[in-house]
C-alpha cells in the first residue's frame, strides 16, 4: 500500500473522526439510524456544496439524497487509510453535483458564456455564522494569497464543473496558462494551510465537524 | 494536447495533469488515463496527495445553508426502500417480471427516484460529443457504484428490477428489510410529529388536525407558532411522481398563502417546516397536490386540511 502511490501520512485521528468511522461501520451493517446520524452531521455541508455547484435547490436536494444513498450502499467500501469519512462523503456530493451540472450543460442550448458565473471564491463577509471559526479564517487567509486569476480558475473548475480546457475557453486564456494558474494556486493554498498548522496532505478535516 | 494516445502517458504527463485531476477538471480521456496510470505506476506520486489535500478546504469555503427538513425523510425512506449489497446483479430477469405482475406497485420508492428527475432530465439524450460521459475525478468514489448507477440510468427497466429485487429479498427471508422500512417510516413520521408538537407547545400557537374527506385519506397535524413558524406532519400520502409535489397552504379568509412544497416517497409520510405570518382566527392549514413546485393558487380540493385552533388553556 505504502509503496504504490505515496500514501499520505495519517495525522492523529480525532474524536470526531473516530466517531464518524463508528457511525459508518454501523451504516455498513445496515443500521438506518446510523445513516440518520451521518445525515444529521453532514447534511448542511453536503447541501451547501451541492447548492453552490448547481445553484438550484431542487437539484441540490436530489444530489444530497443520492450521495447519502451512495454512502448507504457503499459504506462497506470506505477505505480507512484514504481520508476522513467527512471528506469521503463530501467528495461523493461534489462528484455527483458536477456530474449533474455537466449533464444539464450538455442539454442546454445556451453557450457556457451566457451562464451566470459562479460566485467568486473570495468574499470576506459571506459567512457571518462561522466568522468565529478559526479554520475558516485560516482558509480565507490562504485564499487571499492567491491571485484573482488563480482563484477564478480554481473556482470555475471545482465549483463551476468546467474542465481545464473549458476554463481556458471561457476565460480566453491559453490552456497552459490555466493549468499553471490552477497548479500555482493550489500550491499557494497548500503552503498557507501548512503554515497555519493545518494538515493539507491528509485530506483530514474531521476536526471541522458540523455543529 | 488531447490527441496524444491516453495509454502513452508518461509519468511526467500525469504529473502535469494532477492539479486538474484532483479538482475533477480533466477531460474524460485524460482522467481515465491518469486513473489507469496511478493504478499501475510503480513510482510514487506524492503530488496527488499534496494537491488532493487542499481540495477539502475548498469545500469549507461554501456558504452554509440548511437543507429543507423534508429532505431527511426522503433520504431515510429511500435508504429503507433500498435493497442492500448490490442485489441487482443477483436478480434474474424472470423474477423481475414475476415481481411486477405481483405486488410491485408499492414496495419501491418511485416518488423519491422520480424526484431526481431534474438532475437527470435528459433521459436518453446522448451526451454532446465534446462532453463525453460525465466524469470527474475525486480520488475515492467508487467506480463500481458509478457503473451501477449508469446501468440503472440507462435501463428503462431499472424500476422493475429494483422493485423485484426487494421482493426477491423478501422471498429469501429478508423480512428484516421490511421491518427496517416500517421502522424508518415510523421514525420519520414520529420525528415530524415531534417537530409539530414543539411548535404547538409555544404559547400563542394554533394547531390543526388535518383530515381528508375520505376515511382512509391522508391525515396529520400542523401547527403555527406565534412567530409564524409552521410545521406539518402528514401520513398516508400517495407518493409523488415526476415534478409533482404537495404544497402546504395557510388559508385565512380569501387569502391563500403557499408555505412550501415537498415530495413524498413510497413511505407516504411528509413533513414541512416553514415560515409564515402569525396565526389568525379561523386559519385553515392544508395540503394540495400540485403538478410542480411554485403554485400560487391551490389545486382544489385540498387533499387534507383542518382549521387551526388555540390550545385550550388549562
Amino acid at each position: 500500500m505504502s509503496e504504490t502511490i505515496g500514501t499520505p501520512k495519517r495525522g492523529p485521528a480525532t474524536a470526531v473522526d473516530d466517531a464518524d468511522r463508528e457511525i459508518l461501520a454501523r451504516v455498513a451493517a445496515g443500521e438506518l439510524n446510523a445513516l440518520e446520524e451521518l445525515y444529521d452531521r453532514y447534511r448542511t455541508m453536503a447541501y451547501s456544496i451541492a447548492l453552490r455547484i448547481t445553484g438550484e435547490s431542487g437539484m441540490a436536494e436530489d444530489i444530497v439524497q443520492e450521495a447519502f444513498l451512495g454512502a448507504w450502499r457503499n459504506a462497506g467500501r470506505y477505505v480507512e487509510g484514504r481520508g476522513s469519512v467527512k471528506t469521503w462523503l463530501l467528495s461523493i456530493v461534489h462528484h455527483r453535483a458536477i456530474d449533474a451540472i455537466r449533464r444539464r450543460r450538455a442539454t442546454t442550448e445556451l453557450p457556457d458564456r451566457e451562464e451566470t458565473p459562479p460566485p467568486a471564491l473570495t468574499a470576506p463577509d459571506i459567512w457571518p455564522e462561522v466568522a468565529g471559526k478559526l479554520l475558516r479564517l485560516e482558509i480565507l487567509a490562504a485564499l487571499r494569497t492567491l491571485s484573482d486569476v488563480q482563484r477564478e480558475a480554481i473556482e470555475l473548475a471545482y465549483f463551476g464543473g468546467l474542465t481545464q480546457q473549458e476554463v481556458a475557453a471561457r476565460t480566453d486564456t491559453p490552456l497552459g496558462t490555466v493549468k499553471s494558474r490552477i497548479r500555482l494556486g493550489l500550491l499557494a493554498m497548500r503552503r498557507e494551510l501548512l503554515g497555519a498548522g493545518l494538515d493539507a496532505s491528509d485530506r483530514d478535516l474531521s476536526a471541522m465537524a458540523e455543529p | 494536447m488531447t490527441d496524444r494516445p491516453a495509454s502513452a502517458m508518461t509519468h511526467d504527463d500525469v504529473r502535469d495533469l494532477v492539479p486538474g485531476y484532483v479538482l475533477g477538471a480533466l477531460e474524460p480521456d485524460e482522467e481515465r488515463a491518469v486513473r489507469e496510470h496511478l493504478a499501475t505506476c510503480t513510482e510514487p506520486h506524492p503530488d496527488v496527495d499534496a494537491f488532493g489535500g487542499v481540495v477539502p478546504y475548498l469545500d469549507e469555503t461554501v456558504e452554509l445553508i440548511e437543507p429543507p427538513a423534508s429532505l431527511k425523510a426522503r433520504v431515510l425512506a429511500a435508504a429503507a426502500a433500498e435493497p442492500r449489497s448490490t442485489p441487482e446483479v443477483a436478480v434474474p430477469a424472470t423474477t423481475a417480471r414475476d415481481g411486477i405482475a405481483g405486488t410491485a406497485a408499492t414496495p419501491q420508492s418511485p416518488g423519491t427516484r422520480d424526484a431526481a428527475a431534474p438532475a437527470t432530465r435528459a433521459p436518453a439524450a446522448p451526451p454532446a460529443p465534446r462532453q463525453g460521459p460525465p466524469s470527474i475525478v475525486v480520488p475515492f468514489p467508487d467506480e463500481q457504484e458509478r457503473a451501477v448507477r449508469e446501468r440503472r440510468r440507462r435501463s428503462p427497466l431499472r424500476w422493475l428490477a429494483a422493485a423485484a429485487a426487494v421482493l426477491a429479498i423478501v422471498a429469501l427471508g429478508g423480512w428484516n428489510l421490511l421491518l427496517q422500512r416500517q421502522l424508518a417510516t415510523q421514525q420519520t413520521f414520529d420525528s415530524a410529529v415531534a417537530q409539530v408538537l414543539d411548535v404547538a407547545a409555544r404559547p400563542g400557537s394554533q394547531t390543526a388536525i388535518l383530515h381528508a374527506d375520505t376515511s382512509n385519506g391522508p391525515r396529520g397535524i400542523a401547527s403555527v407558532g406565534p412567530d409564524g413558524t409552521v410545521a406539518f406532519a402528514v401520513r398516508d400520502l400517495a407518493p409523488t411522481t415526476g415534478a409533482g409535489v404537495y404544497e402546504a397552504w395557510a388559508v385565512s379568509g380569501d387569502r391563500q398563502t403557499p408555505l412550501g412544497s415537498f415530495s413524498v416517497a413510497a413511505d407516504g409520510s411528509g413533513q414541512l417546516v416553514a415560515r409564515t405570518s402569525a396565526p389568525t382566527a379561523g386559519l385553515i392549514l392544508g395540503l394540495s397536490r400540485e403538478p410542480a413546485p411554485g403554485a400560487t393558487v391551490p389545486t382544489l380540493p385540498m387533499i387534507t386540511s383542518g382549521t387551526a385552533t388555540a390550545a385550550p388553556s388549562s
